[in-house]
């Protein structure tokens, strides 16, 4: 009973599979599953930060800005004459910088991560929306456009580097000191406290991967685009999240995985996908993401009573 | 009878909690449910309260056949539990917690606040409690906590009492009000069931009990038919000696020296020090400081001033982890906590404040960590399915060796316990003691905090009393009781004059 409750999601996806398969012809074609793939890619290497700053009792509002200011700092930077490859780089570190900061706030100010996320949301979408001047940047390399769109014997480089920063995600929680104690604190702060565990740097660090992640992911959506937005990845926090939390992890802390987010991450990019072959508008689908979060919660929830 | 339940099971899962539990108490008795941690004492309680429903056996309240589903429906019949882990609101005053729920109402709605207050202030001032009507909760003490369940037990004027290890927490002075309040509920005519682990005061409270073992009653019968060393095989199911007798260790070099210490408002001009090999107790009554003190050693409170030397040489401990670094641990009051990591396996918890032992550059070696847990879960005969079993689903003495075993694998040089057998049974504070001797017969420094003044005598080289704030004095390990009691009840007017 336990292990089919553990296995719902997994279930939900083969289910919903089947499902847009039956429902619509042009489901099972190499274009549209490539395409579900480049489109859930962005929000799964998200969604595998936000995983482990999950697991830490913590939650990171601010992605969607970190994700959209990543991409813009990468793309100006190529504007500006700099080899794609350090710009890429450049748009990773500024990710990786806003993380920090979001974990320094917590940290050291003692407030609580929806509020500090909170308020770096408005602050790191800002901040794009300054140095760019609202507008977007175009005059991007055309090779640039490999990372979002290339692939290799048919397989997408983003399933490839999903599938990289996926192994990385798992080796971390699993196998690392970092992870361990990300579940430990997430578990019981006052318990990893006293256990001797340097608890602040060991938060910060947790938002410094997901913001990295997250940069990582504003790369390949401006790569997608081939367009620096600086409104990239608006809402983009509540896919995220949604995918944490349908593939199992707690925002209570503690509990959560890198297959699960995977699964989760894939429902998500399937219902988008589905919305758009049966020709349901964008406007119902976020309603919908919206109820399958509540009711992802609403089902660990019962299975959690039932047990205790 | 008001309550009788007849061959109660439940199962969670694989795990069969009660396999055939009876017990009936009737109105104006003090019923004592014993048994080791493990037995069902607690779930069988949880059905009485509604908390959890039985998947088979009769229950009859005043004869006739009941079932209660939430603990709205025990309320109602007029079952109130005082619980161990305190379930009160803690934001909320004393006051409102004591009437959560049940709000007297002015005519236009709102609520009575400043009746309620009164009439908890009134209760309160009745039965003498250390308490105050408008403090809020979250500043109680454990002990202050559980006071401010049996304030809103009586209050709600219900017919059955269960109370759960009411005085685990509690002071001498604060235990003989507690039989006090349970006696005057006898009077009234009302049922109480009484779970303790404290064997000593089973004569002074009960008249029947029922003995659980491994989900089933062993023995029901009056108190007075039964030995202690009687009841004690029931529990354990073999026999085993009520007392514990220690072997006298010889004190080495002084391992920990505290000097002057001050925590604005805790601790004044505390020194003290603890030699190695060496068990030192701790005596004082709730709110004396002593939880303080170790909270300060260990580097959770900041010290105003004052100076702390680890053999010999000066440390500043500004944080736990500088104490765990020095080599000092703390085995806390409340281990659900402060202590261990719930959810996570046996074996997380255990190497949780070593992980350098089981990593290379940050790598953690899994098999290592298992067998570590493992190994630890044989040394200190932890009652589990194995090193991945969440420590949360193991009972009280289980989960306190299992914040043993996490210290024990550090290997610190200074052990600071503070209250180690709080809600835990009779063997397992046994083993408990003999992990104690074990650490100071290695050299580590043991400093023992506890409320159960029979267990320092019996455990402790020496004891150091607290009162308010300051260490009152110092008396041999083989001292008295009394000469404990009048250190840690020191009156006001000779501490004040000292200050």
């Amino acid at each position: 009973m336990k292990r089919l409750q553990r296995l719902l999601p997994f279930l939900s996806l083969i289910t919903l599979f089947i499902a847009l398969v039956i429902a619509s012809p042009h489901f099972l074609t190499a274009t549209n599953l490539s395409s579900v793939v480049r489109q859930t890619a962005v929000i799964n290497i998200m969604a595998l930060g936000m995983t482990v700053i999950i697991i830490s009792g913590g939650i990171d509002l601010s992605v969607g800005s970190i994700l959209g200011l990543g991409g813009l700092t990468g793309a100006m930077a190529m504007e500006r004459g700099v080899p794609i490859v350090p710009a890429v780089f450049i748009g990773i570190l500024t990710g990786f910088a806003c993380g920090f900061l979001n974990g320094f706030l917590i940290t050291r100010l003692k407030i609580a991560p929806f509020i500090v996320t909170l308020g770096t949301l408005g602050i790191y979408r800002g901040t794009a929306l300054i140095i760019s001047n609202g507008l977007p940047v175009h005059k991007l390399p055309p090779a640039f456009s490999i990372l979002g769109e290339g692939g290799i014997f048919g397989v997408p480089y983003v399933l490839l580097l999903l599938i990289v920063c996926a192994i990385a995600v798992h080796i971390l929680l699993e196998h690392t000191r970092l992870g361990r104690y990300a579940f430990a604190i997430g578990s019981s702060p006052a318990a990893a406290a006293y256990a001797g565990i340097p608890v602040a740097f060991h938060t910060t660090a947790v938002y410094s991967i997901g913001g990295l992640l997250t940069g990582l992911a504003g790369m390949i959506e401006a790569s997608r685009l081939m367009t620096g937005q600086p409104t990239a990845g608006q809402g983009y926090e509540l896919q995220a999240i949604a995918a944490v939390v349908i593939g199992g992890g707690s925002l209570r802390g503690g509990e959560g995985s890198v297959v699960g987010t995977l699964v989760g991450a894939f429902i998500m990019g399937l219902l988008s996908n589905g919305s758009d072959l049966l020709g349901i508008s964008n406007y119902v689908q976020q309603v919908v993401i919206g109820a399958v979060i509540i009711l992802a919660v609403a089902v660990d929830e019962l299975r959690k009573r039932r047990v205790v | 009878m008001l309550l009788a339940l007849t061959d109660i099971q439940k199962r969670y899962g694989g795990v069969t909690a009660l396999r055939s539990a009876n017990l009936s108490v009737a109105a104006g008795e003090v019923h004592l449910l014993l048994g080791e941690n493990g037995a069902g004492k607690s779930t069988l309680m949880k059905i009485v309260a509604g908390l959890v429903e039985p998947d088979g056996g009769t229950m009859l309240w005043n004869g006739s056949p009941v079932q209660l589903k939430t603990p709205a429906d025990a309320a109602r019949i007029g079952v109130a539990m005082v619980h161990q882990e305190s379930l009160l609101a803690p934001q909320l005053s004393v006051a409102e917690n004591i009437f959560l729920g049940r709000e007297e109402r002015h005519p236009l709605g709102w609520i009575a606040r400043r009746r309620a207050v009164e009439q908890a202030a009134r209760l309160i001032e009745q039965h003498h409690f250390p308490l105050q009507a408008e403090w809020r909760v979250e500043k109680l003490s454990p002990a202050g906590k559980q006071l401010v369940e049996i304030c809103r037990a009586i209050q709600h004027g219900s017919s059955l009492l269960i109370f759960d290890e009411p005085t685990s927490s509690l002071s001498g002075a604060e235990t003989e009000e507690v039989f006090r309040i349970v006696r005057t509920l006898r009077e009234r005519k009302m049922g109480v069931i009484y779970i303790t682990h404290r064997l000593e005061e089973l004569r002074a409270i009960g008249d029947r009990v029922t003995i659980l073992r491994d989900g089933a009653t062993v023995h029901t019968g009056p108190l007075q038919e039964l030995t202690t060393a009687q009841i004690i095989s029931y529990m354990v199911g073999r026999q085993m000696a009520a007392t514990y007798s220690r072997d006298a260790h010889k004190p080495g070099a002084p391992m920990l020296e505290a000097t002057g210490l001050h925590v604005k408002g805790k601790l004044h001009n505390v020194s003290l020090t603890l030699r190695a090999g060496e068990i030192t107790g701790m005596a004082g009554l709730m709110g004396a400081g002593r939880t303080e003190l170790c909270r300060a050693l260990f580097g959770v409170d900041a010290l105003e001033s004052g100076t702390i030397r680890i053999a010999g040489k000066p440390v500043r401990i500004t944080c736990p982890r500088a104490a765990v670094k020095a080599g000092i641990a703390l085995v806390t009051e409340d281990r659900q906590v402060t202590g261990l990591a719930l959810p996570l396996p046996i074996s997380v918890n255990i190497t949780l404040a070593n992980t350098e032992a089981i990593s290379t550059a940050g790598f953690l070696h899994l098999r290592r960590q298992n067998e570590i847990g493992a190994e630890y879960i044989s040394r200190l005969r932890i009652k589990a399915q194995g090193p991945k079993q969440p420590a949360g689903r193991l009972s009280g003495g289980n989960q306190q060796k299992v914040v043993i075993a996490k210290w024990l694998f550090r290997e610190p040089r200074v052990f600071l316990f503070d209250e180690p057998t709080r809600g835990i049974d009779v063997g397992a504070k046994v083993e408990v003691f003999d992990f104690m001797h074990e650490l100071a017969g290695r050299g580590a420094a043991v400093l023992m905090v506890s409320s159960e003044i029979p267990e320092l005598l019996q455990v402790a080289d020496r004891i150091l009393v607290m009162c308010q704030g300051r260490i009152a004095g110092e008396l041999p390990g083989r001292t008295t009781a009394e000469e404990i009691m009048s250190l840690a009840t020191r009156s006001n007017s000779q501490t004040e004059t000292v200050a």
